[in-house]
């Protein structure tokens, strides 16, 4: 999977937005869509959102957890926990670089809530790397892990899923009586 | 008795008969040494420049591993293989010690593949190779596996941060299945990378591509 197609999964999240424009409900296959009124907020899938932004038809809200206050906490649970902590959106990444690209000038601070987010990604990254690394090392067989994104699972598999298959023919090599390997007529 | 033994589908980590990587290993050869002579084989095996000679019996070769499976068989002694340098106890205690400092492209660009294909021959070090090659658990007897898991913290961390950098340093002393999970890492670094940049979703020329416009300049400048 490549990080556009998780992207893509993540433009389906619902953000607020406040056109300027007037349209009645829409009706599309996946649901309903507004009425737009201009001058009152409307839920909206993020691929809409954007859309609209970019033709300069709405004014975007950015989600209460894309706050500095807010984020800090975040950052700051995630540098103390050994665990992953839950993060406010299963798509924080994605919807952090779309909405600080297209609409940074509706999102108070955005230079300070990307810094905060890119360091919330690396400790989790390095948490992820850690758990991999203690995984292989003690060549367990099945581990479990709560609280991870997408994306940041999209980073490491097909590394890490290489790795175990390599490790795992390895250890069959550890089994006495290799009958796997050799053929005896 | 049959002339022929049958070997197995493939030789190597992707067992694969096709596989490029496979056939590569198993081009790397053995010490060994002729059990009984080997008429007019000489020249084949470079061991002498006529072509009627004969291989004398006892006289020590270097055989590819697929010659040394496919005449392996404990009922005629055809060849016997002895263990490479690198599998040795010798060895062993160094990667016991500390698997990183080993430069395994050196060593044999195959170490893993080819050291799990060296288990096939009857070798009552055999399991102490197969343990070398995976992991060092924390046990007296010489080498488990410890190798590759010891290394794989380094290939993970290396592979994951060097972002736009030169890597020739840091994969010369990789094997080659460590250069290929590399790769991976690095893949999944500069996949993301290139999406947070928001390079993703610009059309880019591919690089196979550029270089015809290269070529056709220089033909026309004569």
């Amino acid at each position: 999977m490549e990080p556009a197609e998780v992207e893509f999964l993540a433009e389906k999240e619902l953000v607020t937005i406040v056109p300027n424009f007037s349209l009645d409900r829409i009706h599309l296959i996946g649901g309903d869509l507004g009425p737009f009124n201009p001058g009152l907020p409307v839920e909206v899938p993020v691929w809409l959102a954007i859309n609209l932004k970019q033709r300069q038809k709405c004014r975007l809200i950015p989600p209460e957890w894309m706050d500095v206050g807010k984020l800090e906490e975040i950052r700051d649970q995630e540098r103390k926990e050994d665990t992953f902590t839950p993060m406010p959106s299963p798509y924080y990444m994605e919807l952090t670089k779309l909405l600080l690209n297209y609409a940074s000038d509706n999102i108070p601070r955005a230079d300070e809530i990307r810094t905060l987010v890119k360091d919330t990604w690396d400790t989790r990254m390095a948490k992820l790397r850690l758990s991999a690394d203690s995984f292989v090392g003690q060549q367990e067989v099945h581990a479990k892990l709560d609280n991870l994104t997408l994306m940041e699972i999209n980073t490491t598999r097909t590394f890490l899923t290489q790795a175990l298959d390599h490790m795992y023919k390895l250890r069959t090599n550890l089994q006495p009586g290799e009958s796997s390997h050799s053929q005896d007529f | 008795a049959e002339a022929y033994f049958p070997v197995g589908p493939g030789l190597g980590m992707e067992e694969n008969f096709l596989s490029l990587d496979d056939i590569l290993m198993s081009q790397e050869k053995l010490p060994g040494r002729a059990e009984s002579s080997l008429p007019r084989l000489a020249l084949l095996l470079g061991q002498g420049a006529g072509s009627g000679e004969s291989v004398p019996e006892g006289s020590k070769l270097e055989i590819p591993l697929w010659l040394a499976k496919g005449l392996h068989d404990s009922k005629r002694r055809i060849i016997s293989v002895e263990l490479p340098k690198i599998y040795k106890e010798a060895w062993r205690t160094v990667f016991s010690a500390d698997a990183n400092v080993v430069d395994l492209h050196k060593m044999g660009p195959y170490y893993y593949g080819f050291g799990s294909q060296l288990l096939n021959f009857e070798n009552p070090e055999n399991p102490e190779i197969a343990q070398t090659i995976l992991q060092a658990t924390v046990s007296d007897s010489v080498c488990s596996p410890q190798t590759f898991v010891a290394r794989f913290r380094r290939i993970m961390d290396s592979s994951q941060n060097a972002y736009n950098e030169d890597t020739s340093a840091l994969v010369a002393r990789l094997d080659e299945l460590e250069r290929a999970l590399f790769q991976v890492g690095q893949k999944g670094l500069n996949d993301f990378q290139c999406w947070e940049k928001g390079q993703a979703s610009q059309i880019t020329a591919s690089s196979l591509v550029q270089n015809y416009g290269k070529r056709k300049l220089a033909e026309v400048d004569g």
